[in-house]
């Protein structure tokens, strides 16, 4: 049990700190409110990528730091605690590590350079209508076409699909799944822009026999289910990482604004129920940071998370939505006015609560798992 | 960063259940079933020594101590697991007491009272809350007054918990009436209870556990019963409160009720068919309670490593007791929902089941701990100030 970083995961967090902190302004997140422009800072990206950072899980040999998950679900949180407008967890967690981890030599030499040094942008298709578990694809079917697949369907909410290069993305092929890195560009794929609440660049994606080459062909059968459940797994522990940095943000937002705003000539954190309502918030981070920080560790070294990750997930969207309507009650009206920066936060504490699958969800799910005797306390 | 248990953690853990295992006879569990979850009868006492001997009471000590010289992470499981056992452990003396005295304590203290603790024959009570100081404890009036090289004590304490079979009251006492602040007149005793004059009635509590009101008559001490020095009591109180506040929200026993209704549920019948565990409310119920408790079993580890590290920090300690007791009474409630009608049944009904029994039990003495070690609102005033840098009003 070590709850301190190691001083390499304190190097990673300084480093997406002091970037991000700097470069993620009010002022530039306010260019992408409403879609008024792609909310993608490109500038920004590549600045992340020349300092390392989309490298930090890649091996040495790509061009990457060669450090692990852990190191880049720190980067996750701080891109959560600045809300900044980078694809970082849909490229770097949910669509590059599994091609590192999961991919053929010419694949991992074709794709891992580029995602590393920012030229090639992946991402992940994991959603479908009515289908949250990015395991079990069910509109999406793939057909034997020799040595290639052709793939049809539709997936819903893809984050970044019109600016990726390549699409991860699974469909069922018979008895079992199949995984591809889609060329975003191939002939039968169309993008449709989606409208959602955080104003992030997200797209439906309809496949009509659209033909993977066999070199884009990531895993099949028993390997494309383990691949799928680790995209499954990493990408929940990077979105409550991310939850994470933006309550944590939210909260300590709320504690300095209640700090100085005064009410009946004194400072409104000095009433109790302000001061109580804030404490409330620090427990429920707490609680979140740590579940989050277990489920991460454990991932990051290999061993099963299933239950950790599953409990990770309802912390961080029962302390999401929790924390998001504290912070913006202590603020009174300033804390909705667009003006002043706390909104867009909840607009992705919203997000990520959802994107994990809800929390009514997720407990049922837990649930599940302590029927079936597999989540018994150690 | 690695939120796991090491090998040798685990380990330990497993000869730990194995050890209880063995020392918790039926006779035992029954004498503690008895008192209430407070100990004291002799039985209990047998096994504690028996725990000294074995050098358990002191795994996380340092050896120059005669502990073991393993980390309070060790410490930690050693105390979850003797908890987890069923077993009323005397934490206030091993675990909050013990440490301070080895610590700030004179060397009569670090001479003859550590080593005892350690041994598991040296049981001390807390004496802070009076009558009239509760919440407001730096108002308390129970006096300590220089007598030629001693001191003369005099005074009435409330809630004096555990103190009808303690050797010692870890007493709180004003010993300048005219400090600037309160709280700068208060200096800490030892005070042995078998002086003549002292003496306690019981006070029986909802949950039926024993609290006493403890008297203080003409009670005279030397200088050796002082601990630290002379008026500056307060920083020992807290420093104290603060370690207590991390036993108060042990998980062990927790953990192991949630096992244990988790394998209840799946064993027993629902009349229409299928198990108990089939249905979704109860699932859910379960789901909350496991992902509570994990949070909690995080909270209580960080602490420990902070402790291992020397930086036990004040917000997280007072967020921990919070989480923790409000978090047990959510557990009882859900936990007694999925048993139903029979976590009303009280352990003497013939036949009683001993999941449902504690439960019946625990539901009623839930409240103890969102008040007392420091009520909650105290502990939110902390977190907000030393957590989020909120200034808060004068009191
Ligand atoms: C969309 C919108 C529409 C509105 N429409 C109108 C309108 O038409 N006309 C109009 O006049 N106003 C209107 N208001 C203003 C609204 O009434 C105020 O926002 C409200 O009175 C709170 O004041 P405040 O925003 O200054 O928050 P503050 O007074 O600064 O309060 C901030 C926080 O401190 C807490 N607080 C303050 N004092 C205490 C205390 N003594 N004890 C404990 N907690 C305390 C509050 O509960 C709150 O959580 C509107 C506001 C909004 C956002
Ligand atoms: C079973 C049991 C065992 C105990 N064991 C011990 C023991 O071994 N040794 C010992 O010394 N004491 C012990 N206590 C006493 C315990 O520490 C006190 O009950 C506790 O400190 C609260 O004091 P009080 O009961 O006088 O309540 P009060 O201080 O009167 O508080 C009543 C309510 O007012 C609230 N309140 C008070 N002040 C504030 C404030 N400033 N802001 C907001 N809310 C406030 C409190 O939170 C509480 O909800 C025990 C109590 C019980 C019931």
């Amino acid at each position: 049990m070590d709850f301190g970083l190691s001083e390499q995961q304190r190097d990673v967090q300084n480093l997406a700190r002091e970037i991000l902190g700097e470069q993620v302004t009010a002022e530039k997140l306010a260019k992408y409110d409403s879609y008024a422009a792609e909310r993608f800072d490109r500038e920004l990206w590549q600045q992340v990528a020349q300092a390392g950072l989309l490298g930090v899980a890649i091996e040495e040999q790509y061009g990457g730091m060669g450090f692990g998950f852990f190191e880049a679900a720190l980067i996750a949180e701080e891109v959560g605690r600045n809300i900044a407008p980078l694809p970082f967890i849909s490229h770097c967690i949910s669509a590059a590590m599994p091609v590192q981890q999961f991919g053929s030599a010419e694949q991992k030499q074709s794709l891992l350079p580029g995602v590393v040094s920012g030229e090639q942008l992946l991402t992940a298709a994991l959603m479908e209508a009515n289908n949250e578990d990015p395991t079990q694809p069910r509109l999406c079917s793939a057909q034997a076409g020799g040595e290639a697949v052709l793939v049809s369907g539709e997936k819903l909410c893809v984050p970044f699909a019109e600016q990726a290069d390549y699409l991860l993305l699974a469909a069922t092929d018979g008895d079992g799944a199949v995984v591809v890195m889609l060329p975003r560009k191939a002939e039968g794929v169309v993008l449709e822009a989606m409208e959602v609440t955080t104003y992030e660049p997200q797209y439906r994606l309809t496949l009509s026999n659209v033909r993977v080459g066999a070199e884009n062909i990531l895993a099949r059968g028993e390997q494309a289910q383990q691949l799928l459940a680790s995209v499954a797994e990493h990408t929940a522990a990077a979105l409550c990482a991310h939850q994470l940095g933006a309550s944590d943000k939210a909260m300590r937002m709320t504690a300095s604004y209640t700090a100085e705003r005064q009410q009946f000539g004194v400072p409104i954190a000095t009433f109790q129920a302000v001061g109580h309502r804030a404490a409330n918030c620090f427990i429920d981070v707490e609680c979140l940071r740590l579940n989050c920080y277990q489920a991460i560790s454990r991932l990051d070294d290999g061993v099963d998370a299933s239950v950790e990750v599953a409990i990770a997930k309802v912390w961080a969207g029962d302390v999401g939505h929790r924390v998001s309507y504290a912070a913006q009650h202590l603020h009174g009206g300033t804390g909705i006015d667009r003006d002043y920066p706390l909104w867009r936060y909840c607009t992705w504490l919203r997000h990520n609560e959802m994107m994990l699958g809800s929390s009514a969800r997720n407990l049922a799910a837990l649930g599940s798992k302590i029927a079936a005797g597999e989540a018994f306390c150690a | 960063m690695k939120v796991e248990f090491s090998a040798e953690q685990n380990a330990l853990r497993k000869e730990l259940r194995a050890y209880f295992e063995a020392l918790m006879t039926p006779e035992l569990k029954a004498e503690c079933d008895e008192s209430m979850g407070e100990g004291g009868g002799p039985l209990w006492r047998e096994a504690l020594k028996q725990m000294g001997r074995d050098g358990w009471i002191g795994v996380g000590w340092p050896k120059e101590l005669g502990g073991r010289g393993m980390s309070p992470i060790e410490q930690f499981i050693f105390v979850e697991e003797v908890m987890r056992a069923g077993y009323p452990f005397p934490f206030l003396t091993t675990e909050s007491v013990g440490p301070q005295l080895a610590e700030h304590g004179n060397e009569w203290q670090k001479r003859e009272i550590v080593p005892k603790i350690l041994a598991g024959e040296c049981l001390i009570a807390i004496g802070y809350s009076e009558p009239g100081a509760g919440t407001d404890l730096a108002s308390l009036k129970t006096s300590a007054v220089r007598d030629g090289d001693g001191w003369l004590i005099n005074g009435q304490k409330m809630w004096t918990s555990l103190a009808h079979f303690c050797d010692y009251v870890w007493l709180a006492c004003r010993t300048d009436p005219d400090a600037a602040k309160p709280h700068k007149g208060i200096s800490m005793f030892l005070v042995p209870t078998n002086d003549p004059g002292w003496s306690c009635s019981p006070v029986v509590t909802l949950g039926g556990v024993r609290t006493n009101a403890t008297y203080y008559d003409n009670i005279r001490v030397n200088d050796d019963a002082l601990v630290g020095e002379e008026n500056a009591g307060w920083k020992l109180i807290t420093s104290q409160l603060n370690r207590e506040r991390l036993s108060l929200v042990n998980f062990g026993p927790t953990a192991e009720m949630f096992n244990n209704v988790v394998r209840w549920a799946q064993q027993t019948d629902l009349p229409e068919g299928g198990k108990i565990i089939d249905q979704a409310w109860v699932q859910i119920n379960l789901a909350k309670v496991r992902a509570g408790v994990e949070a909690l079993k995080l909270v209580c580890y960080k602490q420990a490593w902070a402790m291992t590290e020397g930086q036990l920090d004040m917000a997280d300690a007072s967020a921990a007791k919070v989480y923790g007791s409000e978090f047990f009474i959510e557990v009882y409630r859900l936990l007694g929902e999925v048993i139903g009608q029979a976590s009303l049944i009280n352990r003497r009904t013939p036949g009683a089941d001993p999941i449902a029994s504690r439960i019946e039990r625990l539901y009623r003495t839930a409240s103890i701990i969102t008040f007392g070690g420091g009520t909650n609102e105290i502990q939110r005033d902390i977190i907000s100030a030393a957590g989020l840098w909120m200034p808060r009003a004068s009191r």
